[in-house]
Protein backbone atom coordinates (compact mmCIF):
# COMPACT_ATOMS: atom_id res chain seq x y z
CA UNK A 1 0.00 0.00 0.00
CA UNK A 2 1.37 2.40 -1.36
CA UNK A 3 1.13 5.84 1.07
CA UNK A 4 1.80 9.37 -0.87
CA UNK A 5 1.40 11.98 1.95
CA UNK A 6 1.32 15.45 0.39
CA UNK A 7 3.38 17.87 3.67
CA UNK A 8 0.87 20.66 4.92
CA UNK A 9 3.15 22.94 4.99
CA UNK A 10 3.76 23.71 1.50
CA UNK A 11 1.88 26.42 0.11
CA UNK A 12 2.17 27.68 -3.71
CA UNK A 13 5.36 28.58 -4.12
CA UNK A 14 4.33 32.02 -5.55
CA UNK A 15 2.20 34.63 -5.64
CA UNK A 16 0.25 34.65 -9.24
CA UNK A 17 1.48 38.37 -10.35
CA UNK A 18 -0.28 38.68 -13.53
CA UNK A 19 -3.70 39.38 -12.63
CA UNK A 20 -2.17 41.67 -10.11
CA UNK A 21 -0.64 43.92 -12.76
CA UNK A 22 -3.82 43.85 -14.53
CA UNK A 23 -5.65 45.48 -11.91
CA UNK A 24 -2.82 47.89 -11.35
CA UNK A 25 -2.89 48.75 -14.75
CA UNK A 26 -6.75 49.11 -15.01
CA UNK A 27 -5.92 51.80 -11.97
CA UNK A 28 -3.91 53.19 -13.33
CA UNK A 29 -5.42 54.37 -16.47
CA UNK A 30 -8.79 54.89 -14.63
CA UNK A 31 -6.69 58.05 -12.87
CA UNK A 32 -4.82 59.26 -15.55
CA UNK A 33 -8.09 59.48 -17.29
CA UNK A 34 -10.19 60.87 -15.16
CA UNK A 35 -7.67 63.20 -13.57
CA UNK A 36 -8.20 67.15 -14.45
CA UNK A 37 -5.30 69.15 -13.76
CA UNK A 38 -6.39 72.42 -11.69
CA UNK A 39 -6.08 75.95 -12.03
CA UNK A 40 -3.17 78.02 -10.53
CA UNK A 41 -5.58 80.72 -8.65
CA UNK A 42 -4.82 84.39 -7.78
CA UNK A 43 -5.86 86.32 -5.54
CA UNK A 44 -5.99 90.21 -5.97
CA UNK A 45 -6.43 92.07 -2.78
CA UNK A 46 -8.01 95.15 -2.68
CA UNK A 47 -9.48 97.66 0.92
CA UNK A 48 -12.72 98.22 1.30
CA UNK A 49 -12.94 102.05 2.64
CA UNK A 50 -15.99 102.38 4.90
CA UNK A 51 -18.31 105.40 4.12
CA UNK A 52 -17.07 106.88 7.11
CA UNK A 53 -13.84 107.22 5.64
CA UNK A 54 -14.90 109.84 2.67
CA UNK A 55 -13.61 113.01 4.44
CA UNK A 56 -10.10 111.29 5.27
CA UNK A 57 -10.12 110.29 1.38
CA UNK A 58 -10.59 113.67 0.54
CA UNK A 59 -7.32 114.31 1.79
CA UNK A 60 -5.16 112.12 0.34
CA UNK A 61 -2.86 113.95 -2.59
CA UNK A 62 -2.94 113.48 -6.21
CA UNK A 63 -5.57 110.30 -5.91
CA UNK A 64 -6.35 108.05 -8.81
CA UNK A 65 -9.77 107.87 -9.72
CA UNK A 66 -10.29 104.80 -12.38
CA UNK A 67 -14.12 104.59 -12.84
CA UNK A 68 -15.00 101.42 -14.53
CA UNK A 69 -18.67 101.41 -16.72
CA UNK A 70 -20.00 98.90 -18.70
CA UNK A 71 -18.74 100.61 -21.74
CA UNK A 72 -15.23 101.02 -20.76
CA UNK A 73 -13.13 102.81 -17.99
CA UNK A 74 -12.23 106.47 -17.13
CA UNK A 75 -8.88 107.37 -15.60
CA UNK A 76 -9.54 110.42 -13.55
CA UNK A 77 -12.38 111.44 -15.58
CA UNK A 78 -11.08 111.59 -19.00
CA UNK A 79 -12.43 108.20 -20.85
CA UNK A 80 -9.54 105.66 -22.19
CA UNK A 81 -9.07 102.50 -23.70
CA UNK A 82 -7.61 99.58 -22.34
CA UNK A 83 -4.21 100.54 -23.38
CA UNK A 84 -4.01 104.13 -22.39
CA UNK A 85 -5.23 103.01 -19.13
CA UNK A 86 -2.47 100.31 -19.02
CA UNK A 87 0.06 103.06 -20.28
CA UNK A 88 -1.46 106.10 -17.41
CA UNK A 89 -0.85 103.22 -14.77
CA UNK A 90 2.37 101.97 -15.71
CA UNK A 91 3.72 105.40 -15.80
CA UNK A 92 1.58 106.23 -12.40
CA UNK A 93 3.73 103.19 -11.00
CA UNK A 94 7.11 104.47 -12.37
CA UNK A 95 6.87 107.70 -10.47
CA UNK A 96 5.57 106.51 -6.86
CA UNK A 97 4.47 102.82 -6.21
CA UNK A 98 2.88 103.75 -3.18
CA UNK A 99 -0.18 105.58 -5.14
CA UNK A 100 -3.27 105.47 -3.91
CA UNK A 101 -5.88 104.52 -6.23
CA UNK A 102 -9.84 104.36 -5.97
CA UNK A 103 -11.52 102.02 -8.13
CA UNK A 104 -14.52 103.01 -8.71
CA UNK A 105 -16.96 100.17 -10.25
CA UNK A 106 -20.54 101.20 -11.71
CA UNK A 107 -23.30 98.47 -10.99
CA UNK A 108 -23.96 97.81 -14.56
CA UNK A 109 -19.81 96.54 -14.60
CA UNK A 110 -19.17 93.27 -15.25
CA UNK A 111 -17.26 91.61 -12.92
CA UNK A 112 -14.58 90.34 -15.09
CA UNK A 113 -13.61 94.59 -16.16
CA UNK A 114 -12.46 94.58 -12.11
CA UNK A 115 -11.16 91.88 -11.92
CA UNK A 116 -8.97 93.19 -15.43
CA UNK A 117 -8.19 96.59 -13.95
CA UNK A 118 -6.67 94.90 -10.58
CA UNK A 119 -4.92 92.70 -12.93
CA UNK A 120 -2.90 95.20 -14.13
CA UNK A 121 -2.45 97.35 -11.34
CA UNK A 122 -0.81 94.00 -9.94
CA UNK A 123 1.21 94.14 -13.13
CA UNK A 124 2.77 97.09 -11.91
CA UNK A 125 2.80 96.65 -7.86
CA UNK A 126 0.53 99.11 -7.36
CA UNK A 127 -0.88 97.84 -3.90
CA UNK A 128 -3.06 100.61 -2.67
CA UNK A 129 -6.05 100.27 -4.07
CA UNK A 130 -9.52 101.11 -2.59
CA UNK A 131 -12.83 99.91 -4.59
CA UNK A 132 -16.14 101.57 -4.24
CA UNK A 133 -19.25 101.22 -5.74
CA UNK A 134 -21.14 103.49 -7.55
CA UNK A 135 -24.48 103.75 -9.42
CA UNK B 1 8.28 17.73 14.13
CA UNK B 2 9.31 21.05 14.66
CA UNK B 3 8.52 23.74 11.94
CA UNK B 4 11.21 26.51 11.30
CA UNK B 5 9.59 29.77 11.21
CA UNK B 6 11.26 30.85 8.02
CA UNK B 7 9.06 28.26 6.37
CA UNK B 8 6.14 29.94 6.53
CA UNK B 9 5.78 32.21 3.45
CA UNK B 10 3.59 35.36 4.00
CA UNK B 11 0.21 35.83 2.98
CA UNK B 12 0.74 38.63 0.68
CA UNK B 13 -3.12 38.97 -0.76
CA UNK B 14 -5.00 40.54 2.04
CA UNK B 15 -2.22 43.22 2.57
CA UNK B 16 -2.33 44.07 -1.46
CA UNK B 17 -6.36 44.21 -0.82
CA UNK B 18 -5.76 46.68 1.96
CA UNK B 19 -2.72 48.50 0.09
CA UNK B 20 -5.32 49.08 -2.59
CA UNK B 21 -7.94 50.42 -0.39
CA UNK B 22 -5.49 52.93 0.97
CA UNK B 23 -4.66 54.43 -2.25
CA UNK B 24 -8.24 54.22 -3.44
CA UNK B 25 -9.37 56.34 0.26
CA UNK B 26 -6.35 58.83 -0.34
CA UNK B 27 -6.95 59.36 -4.55
CA UNK B 28 -10.81 59.99 -3.60
CA UNK B 29 -9.86 62.28 -0.30
CA UNK B 30 -7.39 64.52 -2.65
CA UNK B 31 -10.29 64.77 -5.19
CA UNK B 32 -13.20 66.11 -2.67
CA UNK B 33 -10.48 68.86 -1.36
CA UNK B 34 -10.40 70.19 -5.07
CA UNK B 35 -13.76 69.75 -6.03
CA UNK B 36 -14.98 72.94 -2.97
CA UNK B 37 -14.82 74.85 -6.07
CA UNK B 38 -18.01 75.58 -7.88
CA UNK B 39 -17.03 74.00 -11.15
CA UNK B 40 -20.32 76.20 -12.73
CA UNK B 41 -17.77 79.29 -11.82
CA UNK B 42 -16.20 81.00 -14.49
CA UNK B 43 -13.55 83.28 -13.24
CA UNK B 44 -11.63 85.66 -14.82
CA UNK B 45 -8.29 85.81 -15.67
CA UNK B 46 -5.31 87.86 -14.09
CA UNK B 47 -2.48 86.92 -15.56
CA UNK B 48 -0.25 89.28 -13.20
CA UNK B 49 -1.69 88.15 -10.13
CA UNK B 50 0.11 87.04 -7.24
CA UNK B 51 -0.59 83.18 -6.98
CA UNK B 52 -1.82 81.52 -4.08
CA UNK B 53 0.52 79.08 -2.85
CA UNK B 54 -0.85 78.73 0.89
CA UNK B 55 -4.03 78.22 2.33
CA UNK B 56 -5.13 79.33 5.11
CA UNK B 57 -7.81 77.34 6.76
CA UNK B 58 -9.46 80.85 8.43
CA UNK B 59 -10.08 81.91 4.92
CA UNK B 60 -14.08 82.12 3.57
CA UNK B 61 -14.57 81.70 0.19
CA UNK B 62 -17.62 83.00 -0.80
CA UNK B 63 -18.78 82.06 -4.08
CA UNK B 64 -21.54 85.08 -6.17
CA UNK B 65 -22.51 83.29 -9.50
CA UNK B 66 -23.95 84.89 -12.50
CA UNK B 67 -27.50 85.67 -11.25
CA UNK B 68 -26.15 86.77 -8.56
CA UNK B 69 -26.56 83.98 -6.01
CA UNK B 70 -24.18 83.71 -3.38
CA UNK B 71 -22.96 80.73 -1.60
CA UNK B 72 -20.41 79.57 0.81
CA UNK B 73 -19.56 75.72 0.25
CA UNK B 74 -22.64 75.30 -1.92
CA UNK B 75 -24.85 76.56 0.57
CA UNK B 76 -27.18 79.30 -0.40
CA UNK B 77 -27.58 82.29 0.95
CA UNK B 78 -29.04 85.75 1.33
CA UNK B 79 -27.21 88.71 1.90
CA UNK B 80 -28.16 88.72 5.83
CA UNK B 81 -27.19 85.25 6.22
CA UNK B 82 -24.03 86.14 5.01
CA UNK B 83 -23.78 89.14 7.54
CA UNK B 84 -24.25 86.66 10.25
CA UNK B 85 -21.43 84.41 9.16
CA UNK B 86 -18.91 87.09 8.37
CA UNK B 87 -19.64 88.65 11.78
CA UNK B 88 -19.84 85.33 13.64
CA UNK B 89 -16.25 84.79 12.16
CA UNK B 90 -15.03 88.23 13.17
CA UNK B 91 -16.33 87.69 16.39
CA UNK B 92 -14.64 84.53 17.52
CA UNK B 93 -11.21 85.55 15.49
CA UNK B 94 -10.64 89.01 14.96
CA UNK B 95 -11.30 91.44 12.26
CA UNK B 96 -7.71 91.15 10.88
CA UNK B 97 -7.89 87.25 10.60
CA UNK B 98 -10.58 86.27 8.69
CA UNK B 99 -9.99 86.62 5.02
CA UNK B 100 -12.12 86.80 2.95
CA UNK B 101 -12.02 85.44 -0.96
CA UNK B 102 -14.84 86.63 -3.13
CA UNK B 103 -15.46 84.05 -5.75
CA UNK B 104 -17.29 86.21 -8.63
CA UNK B 105 -18.37 84.74 -12.48
CA UNK B 106 -16.76 86.44 -14.70
CA UNK B 107 -19.98 87.45 -16.20
CA UNK B 108 -21.61 88.67 -12.59
CA UNK B 109 -22.30 91.75 -12.65
CA UNK B 110 -20.45 94.67 -10.00
CA UNK B 111 -24.12 95.24 -8.43
CA UNK B 112 -24.12 91.27 -7.06
CA UNK B 113 -20.46 91.64 -5.76
CA UNK B 114 -20.61 95.01 -4.38
CA UNK B 115 -23.82 93.05 -2.18
CA UNK B 116 -21.00 90.66 -0.52
CA UNK B 117 -18.53 93.35 -0.11
CA UNK B 118 -20.69 95.68 1.79
CA UNK B 119 -22.07 92.07 3.74
CA UNK B 120 -18.52 92.43 4.68
CA UNK B 121 -18.27 95.78 5.32
CA UNK B 122 -20.82 95.64 7.86
CA UNK B 123 -18.98 93.18 9.54
CA UNK B 124 -16.08 94.81 9.86
CA UNK B 125 -13.89 93.33 6.99
CA UNK B 126 -12.55 96.01 5.25
CA UNK B 127 -9.90 94.04 3.35
CA UNK B 128 -11.33 91.43 0.47
CA UNK B 129 -9.77 89.55 -1.65
CA UNK B 130 -11.09 88.33 -5.25
CA UNK B 131 -10.27 85.02 -7.07
CA UNK B 132 -8.80 84.93 -10.50
CA UNK B 133 -7.35 82.28 -12.28
CA UNK B 134 -3.69 83.42 -12.99
CA UNK B 135 -3.03 80.33 -14.97
CA UNK B 136 -5.01 78.59 -16.80
CA UNK B 137 -3.98 74.03 -16.07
Amino acid sequence: MARKRKKPTELPAELPLTPMIDVVFQLLIYFIVTIKPIDIFAHLEVSRPSPEDRKERAEIPNLIRVNIFKEGYTFNDRPVTTTELERLLSRAASLDKTQHLLIMASSASEHSQLIAVLDLCAKYELTKLSVISTN
Amino acid sequence: MKRKLEDAPMNMTPMIDVVFQLIIFFITAIDMQRRDLDLQLKLAMAPHGKPVTTRNPLTIYVDVDQQGRISIGGVRMTTDYLYVVLRKAVNEFGQRNVPVVIRGDMKTSHEDIRKVMDACSRAGLFTVLFAAIQEKA
